[in-house]
This record gives structure tokens, C-alpha cells and sequence, in this order.
């Protein structure tokens, strides 16, 4: 963790419970917990991903950065401003984006929407007209601003939330997943746009589910769970969570439950985890020697189809994996 | 022009706009005091009828309009932002939700208006319905007054909208209350005595009680004292809207509830 003086954004002891009612005649008090006592430190000019299973807390700590959200404890610091009771300070300071097609106006134009908010964010008239004109061309949006944002793509969309963002030219930007959704290519713009605000000394903090896409541009990351950081470093630290590790990967089709507990049981093994592929399940096994575990598939799946048998290096989503503990 | 006078006008420019390409906002205030219209001037233009009841038929549907969309609009303008997921972008900008929310009751003002334009014609030509003793000067200033009333309101209510989801169908009653309490359609003396006591906390009880006066030469005219109680009400809801707007901001913060999820 770095200086805690220079930090750009900065948590201590950073705690949240909602607050909700369940039933209807009978009402009852339920509480649940999204951060428990997060302390995070980032420094200036720094590009952090946040990775984490939904419900984890990401959102949360989003949101109480943006003062959009109350922490029930602990304090939260933007650019050494209170974000807790200092919120129309850091307002004017930050940019955010949520990820996803919601959070513009559909039936105006991508100008008129760039245009409302940066009245909403006070921003002189012939400050915003060049601010808009630069963003629109940076982000390839030149020429289709005066289109309606409902026959804008899912990736122009993202774009023009990512310029609405900008329009107070933050010294901070939080981005909550904003590649969600985008195809390949829609999201490879935006994380070259994200590295290059980064490196031209923009603070940002990145939220995804996209191992990869963290391990591509962030400079340091943090797993959190269950509301708490459960790692943090550079990706090459974090990767180092599984470095004695080999990943073992197999098509097989149709899995019985006791074959997968007699696989998880192998000596070595720390984490299985099943997805589907089309009619076949596609098994990523983590383990200290992935040679013995090969040797012992054919044993351990007698009588099934195990095709395209293989082994490689762990990723980065593969100590995500290991973090997080999970495992079906 | 100031930064915060220039978001205001912002907010209530987007609004109007969002407004014209809606089709919900043409039946607030066209079709909807059409039918209102329609119906009170059959009933009250029948003959033998006093000449002074037929102007609750041809303004009551004008003011039933201008009513529910200065008062509804800003709540299902708070609706639709938290739809659109744009509630908690406008939350978090540096212009405080009270100035937003001032520009987008002011947008609701002006297309609630236009309401008077279709129930007025509808008596004209469909009814051959005048104000046959309109004196305009005190027209204009009751419906000026009445104007700030709506807008006290509006601006005071319109934040519950942001806090709780519930808050629209609870106020929906509310908009359906004011029409019969403020004697938008018929003279508030014919209500029992307690319900007169509720329309005399209700601002738009007296702006009207005015508007009406100015049209016609029978009864009371005692504008000034109708026009300060209306004017007096209304600051008394901006008043407590300050403390209700604090609330608001500090709740949503706590709960989250400006998102839809």
C-alpha cells in the first residue's frame, strides 16, 4: 500500500450495510453487509482494477467514491476530500461510468445529452463547446452526435457514457465495469482509451469481471470478497498466488457428481471448476503437478468421452479463481 | 448567467424536450382535461343553470390539466430518470438536485398550461361557453398566484418521488384529492366543514377561489386576502421542501435507492 498522504483515492476501515425490510404484513428488519472494513490506498496518475463474483462489493465502494452512497463506517478520501461530507467538492473533481446501455437520455441526440451534463457540471459555455467537440473526436463519436442515442450501438453508447464522463476533464475516473456487454473489438477501443487516459496522468479505478482485461492495462489490482480485499498488487504479484500451480483442462461429456468429488479429492488439486461447452463440460483443474493429475484422468473418467486433454500456465483468472474459492 | 442558473435552465430545456417526443405527456394535458372538460360543461352547462357555475366548465378542465402535469410530471419525470438509469448521474453531478428539479417543475408549468388551451376551445365552439365577466387584470395575477402554488408544491413533493418508489402511487391520491378540495370544478363551500378546514391548508384552494372571483361579478371578491393565504401557504411548502430536500439527500445516500436495482 502506498502513501496514504498522496493518495489519490483513499478508504480506511470502509464498511456498508443495507438496510431493508422483507414481507408485507409482517415486516422484518434484514441487514446485509457489502463492504466489511476495506482499506485501500491508490496513488495519483495510477490505473487500479477492482475484480471481484457479483454482490462482492465492487459496486458499493463505487459508489461511495462518487458520493452517491453513505459508508455506515470508516472514511473515504478523493484527492484528500472527504467523499462522506465533502461531496459537492469531489463531485466537481471525479468523472464515473457505469457500465452498460442505461444512464442516457435515449430520445436526444449524443450532443444534447454531453450538452445537459456539463451544464449539470457547471462548466462554462465556451469551456464545454471545445471539451464536447475533443471528446466526440477522441471517441470516434464525430459525426453521428446529432443521432439519437437509441439507434447508437451498445459500444457508442459506452463511448458516450465514457465522454460524459470526461466532460469535467476529472482528475479521477471510476469506471464500474465498462466493458460489459461490448463485442471484442468495442471493448479492446475502450481499454486502449482507458490506458491511454491513465498514462496521461487521469487516476483511475476499474471495476471488471475480465481477468484478462485487468491483467492488460491495470497497474495494480485487488480481489475483493464477501466484502472484503482478499489480495492486492501488481497483476504479476497476484499471479504469484498460483506460481507453483499448473492448470489441466479437459472437454469431457456428461460429469457424475462422484467422479468430480474423487477429482477434487487428488492429492495436489486446490480448485475444479466446470463450465459448459456446448453438450460437453469443459473441467479447469488447478494443481501443484498437473503430470500426475493427467495420469490419473484416464482412471478417474473410465467408461467416459474425454477429448482435447491439456496443460498450461495459470492466468491471472486462474489465482482469481484460487482467491475466491470458488468452485462447482 | 450564472453556472446554477444555467444548469436550471438546462434541466428544464431537457425536460421539455423529453416531453414533446413522449406520448404520455399529450394526454396529461390534452386528452385527459378534454374529457374533464367535456363532462363538466354537459353537466353545467345545462339551462337554468347560474351563469357563474358554467366558468367552473369551461376552466375546470384546464385546471385539472395544468394541475396533474405541474404536480405528476415531476414525478414521473423522477420515475422515468431511475428507469433510464440516469437518477443517480444527475445525483451525483456538482448542481444540487433542488436546482435540477426547479428547472424540471418549471418545464412541467409551462406544458401544464397548455392545458387550458383545448378545454377552453372545447367550450367555445362545442359548448358556446364564455367567461362573460372576465376582469383580466386580477385573471392574470390569480392565475400567476396560482402558478406559484402549483409550483410549491410540485417542487416540494417531487423529491419523495426520488427517495421511494412507493411515493408515486401514494401521491397519485393526492392529485385526485386537490381536484375536488381546491374546487377546481365546483365551489369549495358545497364540502363538508372538516374537508374545507384540508382545502384551506392547500395553497391552490385560494389561487383558485381568485381565478374564479375574476371571472364573474356575484359573490365575495376578496382577492388580496385569497392571494396572500395562497402566496403565504406555498412559502410555508418551500420552507419545509429545504428541510425535505436535506432528507432526501442524506437518505438516498444511505439507503441507494436512486437506482433500480
Amino acid at each position: 500500500m502506498g502513501s496514504m498522504k498522496s493518495a489519490a483515492i483513499e478508504a480506511r476501515a470502509l464498511r456498508k450495510t443495507y438496510v431493508t425490510t422483507r414481507g408485507i404484513i409482517r415486516r422484518s428488519r434484514v441487514e446485509r453487509t457489502a463492504l466489511r472494513g476495506v482499506d485501500l490506498a491508490i496513488e495519483p496518475g495510477e490505473l487500479f482494477g477492482l475484480l471481484g463474483p457479483n454482490g462482492a462489493g465492487k459496486t458499493t465502494m463505487v459508489k461511495i467514491f462518487t458520493t452517491l452512497l453513505l459508508p455506515s463506517s470508516g472514511s473515504a478520501n478523493i484527492l484528500g476530500l472527504d467523499a462522506v461530507n465533502n461531496p459537492w467538492a469531489v463531485r466537481k473533481r471525479i468523472g464515473f461510468v457505469f457500465g452498460g446501455e442505461r444512464g442516457l437520455y435515449w430520445r436526444l441526440s449524443g450532443l444534447d445529452n454531453l450538452r445537459y451534463f456539463a451544464d449539470l457540471y457547471r462548466i462554462p459555455p465556451h469551456i464545454s463547446r471545445k471539451r464536447i467537440a475533443e471528446l466526440l473526436d477522441r471517441l470516434g463519436l464525430a459525426g453521428r452526435e446529432r443521432d439519437k442515442v437509441e439507434h447508437y450501438s451498445r459500444g457508442m453508447k459506452q463511448r458516450l457514457h465514457l465522454a460524459r464522463g470526461l466532460l469535467n476533464d476529472p482528475e479521477v475516473l471510476f469506471l464500474d465495469e465498462p466493458t460489459i456487454g461490448l463485442d471484442p473489438v468495442g471493448a479492446r477501443e475502450l481499454r486502449l482509451i482507458v490506458r491511454e487516459l491513465a498514462d496521461s496522468g487521469t487516476t483511475i479505478f476499474l471495476t471488471t469481471h475480465y481477468m484478462f482485461e485487468a491483467d492488460a492495462i491495470c497497474d495494480r489490482i485487488a480481489v475483493i470478497k464477501n466484502g472484503s480485499i482478499v489480495a492486492e498488487g501488481t497483476p504479476s504479484s497476484i499471479k504469484g498466488v498460483v506460481e507453483n500451480q499448473g492448470v489441466v483442462e479437459f472437454e469431457v461429456v456428461g460429469m457424475p457428481a462422484d467422479r468430480l468429488a474423487g477429482l477434487r479429492g487428488l492429492p495436489g488439486v486446490t480448485s475444479v471448476v466446470v463450465s459448459e461447452h456446448e453438450l460437453a463440460q469443459v473441467v479447469t483443474v488447478q494443481c501443484a503437478r498437473p503430470a500426475d493429475v493427467m495420469t490419473q484422468l484416464g482412471m478417474l473418467f473410465d467408461g467416459l468421452s474425454l477429448s482435447r486433454v491439456s496443460s498450461r500456465e495459470p492466468t491471472l483468472e486462474d489465482a482469481y479463481v484460487q482467491l475466491i474459492g470458488e468452485s462447482s | 448567467m450564472s453556472t446554477l442558473a444555467r444548469a436550471a435552465f438546462s434541466a428544464f430545456r431537457v425536460s421539455m424536450r423529453l416531453r414533446v417526443v413522449s406520448p404520455w405527456a399529450y394526454l396529461n394535458w390534452l386528452v385527459f382535461p378534454m374529457i374533464f372538460a367535456a363532462v363538466g360543461l354537459f353537466v353545467l352547462s345545462r339551462p337554468g343553470a347560474p351563469a357563474s357555475h358554467l366558468t367552473y366548465g369551461v376552466l375546470g378542465g384546464g385546471l385539472i390539466g395544468y394541475w396533474s402535469v405541474a404536480y405528476l410530471d415531476g414525478g414521473n419525470g423522477i420515475q422515468d430518470e431511475r428507469w433510464n438509469g440516469t437518477l443517480e448521474q444527475i445525483f451525483a453531478v456538482p448542481t444540487p438536485l433542488v436546482v435540477i428539479l426547479l428547472g424540471k417543475v418549471a418545464g412541467s408549468l409551462l406544458f401544464g398550461i397548455l392545458s387550458f388551451i383545448p378545454t377552453v376551445a372545447l367550450a367555445y365552439f362545442g359548448f358556446h361557453a364564455l367567461l362573460p365577466h372576465v376582469d383580466a387584470l386580477r385573471f392574470a395575477i390569480s392565475l400567476g398566484v396560482l402558478s406559484f402554488t402549483f409550483f410549491a408544491i410540485a417542487l416540494t413533493l417531487t423529491p419523495l418521488f426520488a427517495l421511494w418508489r412507493w411515493a408515486f402511487q401514494m401521491l397519485n391520491g393526492f392529485e385526485l384529492g386537490v381536484y375536488v378540495l381546491c374546487g377546481f370544478m365546483f365551489p369549495v363551500a358545497i364540502l363538508a366543514p372538516w374537508a374545507q378546514l384540508i382545502a384551506g391548508a392547500l395553497a391552490p384552494t385560494w389561487a383558485t377561489r381568485a381565478l374564479y372571483a375574476s371571472t364573474t361579478t356575484e359573490g365575495a371578491h376578496d382577492y388580496s386576502t385569497w392571494w396572500f393565504a395562497a402566496i403565504a401557504v406555498s412559502v410555508a411548502y418551500l420552507v419545509a421542501s429545504y428541510f425535505l430536500y436535506r432528507l432526501v439527500e442524506k437518505h438516498a445516500r444511505v439507503s441507494g435507492d436512486l437506482a433500480l436495482a
